[in-house]
């Protein structure tokens, strides 16, 4: 008889696979993790469940079960396509600007000079100012009864009449842009000012006795030191663009025609203005699903050596 | 072939502080030249001054005889390894020893071969592939050596290169660097605030303090005949041990005293302090000056309760309580005391110092 040893299988397997600390963490971890599983897992789960269906608000007692007929009628809606043109795009454009807008201030940023703490606080307001209201506050720049850019070219005699400038088919996307640009660029800054800051003096000093000058230190000391805080922007702000939605919301409602219709305006529509959550869904998934691609090909690229 | 001189040369910051104050020095071609002194003494500012990579704010700085004050790094000829290193994180250890080559726009083949050559002779060719960052510390110094031998330059500069190494490593690393030195010919400027390494590498050292050279001269005038009390104490382990007292003439000699303590001063110190009679003075006497074994008589004698007693491998230190005075001193280790005795020392004579009280300045010296 082994009357010393008890043993409770269940309970030892437990205990062998993780120590003290580690059951410890679990249980309080539990409540987030409880929270989090109803407030986001549930959500993409449900959101994958119903892009299978064609739901409809207007039928709401027939939604029948298509399996990947919401995918496939995406791909050959022209619409959909015009939507990822216009994504490609703003997404392009601004965060190329965002890029080499931020590697300037950062750079400016970086230097000593007399006012420099309070500039970098003032460059920071756009960074504190929500999308909403950011957005609303280019509404009003752009308008074409009182708009501020209006007044300011007017002014100066740049133009001789008020414009409308959203209304110019060739130019909202990247009016829209640049208001997205001025919001971002804070951020971007601060991402880069980090790495820049990180970088040894010495380094630049050994730079200068091996007899570089100030474009070669930039190119063999100050960039390649940047680079993880470049791989950072770019992966965020491509996010950021390819999802945006508020100013498109404010600005244009995706218009004029479909000059500003992008991908998530397109989403928006789909769902809350035609009312079919379904396709909604399945179109949410695709832009995910890309966003991630993204992502992904930015880090194996660029950070391959970071 | 590189003389320095600095000629009254000053540095100072926007901030108002002054660190190097009129500086005279005059550093001979393919000399080993070391500036010792604690941190904040303007040793590194110096070494700066001479790369080229800070302003020098007052005075003229010379190579040879032309004047370099406003002349950049890179037109110097200059080489220097800097105490982090300061290796380039993201090039190949090749790379950062080509650097300063390939911006000299020295031809490829000519490149390779110098690169090759240094990393041979630096043991580390196996590593040219690697990254800095794949290196132990040991390996770093010597790739940071190597991108400073490729350059040729004609001053070698080091701004306390081993510093980051461990005990064993700064030892050999030592006596590669000497080596180094007397194979390249050219002339080097290293800076430490390790006494060690200063006695051991230099050909003459320069002890700074506050922006000020306390005194310039060979390891063994440093050591042996410090001018100052700052110098003296600044070297030797455990440092020297101060008494004050005063200079007291009689019949043919001289004597420093002491409440408890009297000491006849032999003849060779005693010939360079006439007409000091009643002098006060600081008495300096280097912590392994003494001998415990043969008995110099009353006037070679220092009487103490121990205090401490610190066994440091080859012999230890006793601390030593001597009318208020902490003073250490190094005996051999087989002699066995313990806290609380009363022991007499006897005292080597001839290898006292003597510094005025309130200046500092050596008597002797």
């Amino acid at each position: 008889m082994t009357d010393t040893v008890n043993i409770q299988p269940g309970r030892s397997r437990l205990r062998a696979a993780f120590g003290y600390e580690e059951r410890s963490a679990m249980i309080f971890l539990a409540p987030v993790m409880l929270v989090l599983m109803l407030v986001a897992v549930f959500p993409i789960l449900y959101s994958l469940y119903l892009s299978f269906f064609r739901i409809k608000l207007t039928r709401p007692n027939r939604t029948p079960f298509v399996w990947l007929d919401n995918y496939t009628d995406l791909f050959g809606n022209e619409l959909f396509w015009t939507s990822v043109a216009r994504t490609v795009v703003f997404s392009v454009v601004s965060v190329s600007a965002i890029a080499v807008i931020a590697l300037l201030v950062s750079l400016l940023l970086n230097q000593d000079f007399r006012f420099r703490r309070v500039l970098s606080t003032i460059i920071l307001v756009p960074w504190a100012i929500p999308y909403v209201a950011n957005a609303l506050m280019w509404k009003w720049i752009y308008d074409s009864g009182y708009g501020a850019l209006n007044g300011l070219l007017f002014q100066l005699d740049f133009i001789s009449r008020y414009m409308v400038f959203l209304g110019d088919q060739n130019k909202t996307i990247y009016l829209i842009a640049n208001a997205f640009v001025w919001k971002e660029v804070p951020l971007a800054t601060i991402l880069l000012l980090v790495s820049l800051k990180a970088i040894p003096s010495d380094l630049y000093a050994a730079a200068r006795v091996d007899g570089a000058t100030v474009w070669s230190r930039f190119v063999h000391v100050t960039l390649p030191a940047m680079k993880p805080g470049f791989l950072l922007v770019m992966i965020y702000e491509t996010m950021m663009a390819i999802r945006h939605f508020d100013l498109f919301f404010i600005l244009t409602e995706g218009g004029p025609g479909d000059a500003s219709h992008v991908l998530s305006w397109h989403i928006y529509v789909e769902t809350f203005r035609n009312l079919s959550f379904g396709s909604g869904a399945a179109m949410s998934y695709v832009l995910a699903l890309v966003t991630f691609a993204l992502s992904y090909i930015f880090i194996r690229t660029l950070g391959r050596r970071v | 072939m590189a003389r320095i001189r600095f000629n009254n040369v000053e540095k100072k910051y926007a901030n108002g502080f002054h660190a190097v104050q009129n500086l005279t020095l005059d550093i001979q071609d393919k000399e080993f030249l070391v500036l010792l002194g604690p941190s904040g003494c303007g040793k590194s500012t110096t070494l700066n001054m001479i790369a080229g990579l800070e302003d020098v704010s007052g005075g003229a700085l010379l190579f040879d005889d032309e004047l370099v004050n406003y002349t950049p790094p890179h037109k110097r000829d200059v080489a220097m390894v800097f105490q982090s290193y300061a290796l380039y994180p993201h090039k190949s250890v090749f790379d950062n020893i080509a650097f300063g080559l390939q911006m000299r726009k020295v031809d490829r083949a000519e490149i390779d071969k110098r690169v090759r050559e240094a990393a041979e002779k630096l043991e580390i060719t196996h590593l040219l592939d690697r990254r800095p960052s794949q290196l132990s510390g040991g390996q770093r110094q010597r790739v940071a050596l190597g991108r400073a031998m490729v350059r040729e330059p004609s001053v070698f500069l080091m701004d306390e290169p081993l510093s980051n190494l461990d005990a064993a490593l700064r030892i050999s690393m030592r006596a590669e660097i000497k080596e180094l030195h007397q194979s390249m010919q050219t002339t080097f400027v290293y800076v430490t605030h390790d006494q060690a390494e200063a006695l051991t590498l230099a050909d003459r050292i320069v002890v700074m303090k506050d922006g000020v050279v306390k005194q310039v001269g060979t390891p063994d005038d440093i050591y042996e005949r410090p001018e100052n009390t700052f110098v003296a104490s600044f070297l030797g382990s455990p440092p020297i041990n101060y008494i004050d007292g005063t200079l007291k003439f009689a019949g043919g000699g001289a004597q420093f005293l002491h409440e408890a303590l009297a000491l006849d001063l032999p003849e060779a110190i005693t010939a360079k302090l006439s007409g000091q009679d009643g002098r006060k003075v600081r008495l300096g006497i280097r912590a392994e000056d003494v001998d415990e074994a043969a008995a110099g008589g009353p006037g070679a004698t220092i009487h103490g309760k121990v205090n401490s007693v610190l066994p440091v491998g080859s012999d230890q230190f006793l601390g030593f309580d001597f009318y208020g005075n902490e003073l250490f001193f190094r005996v051999g280790k087989d002699l066995a005391h313990k806290v609380g005795d009363d022991v007499s020392l006897s005292v080597d004579l001839n290898r006292l110092h003597l510094f005025d009280k309130d200046s500092g300045a050596s008597l002797l010296w």
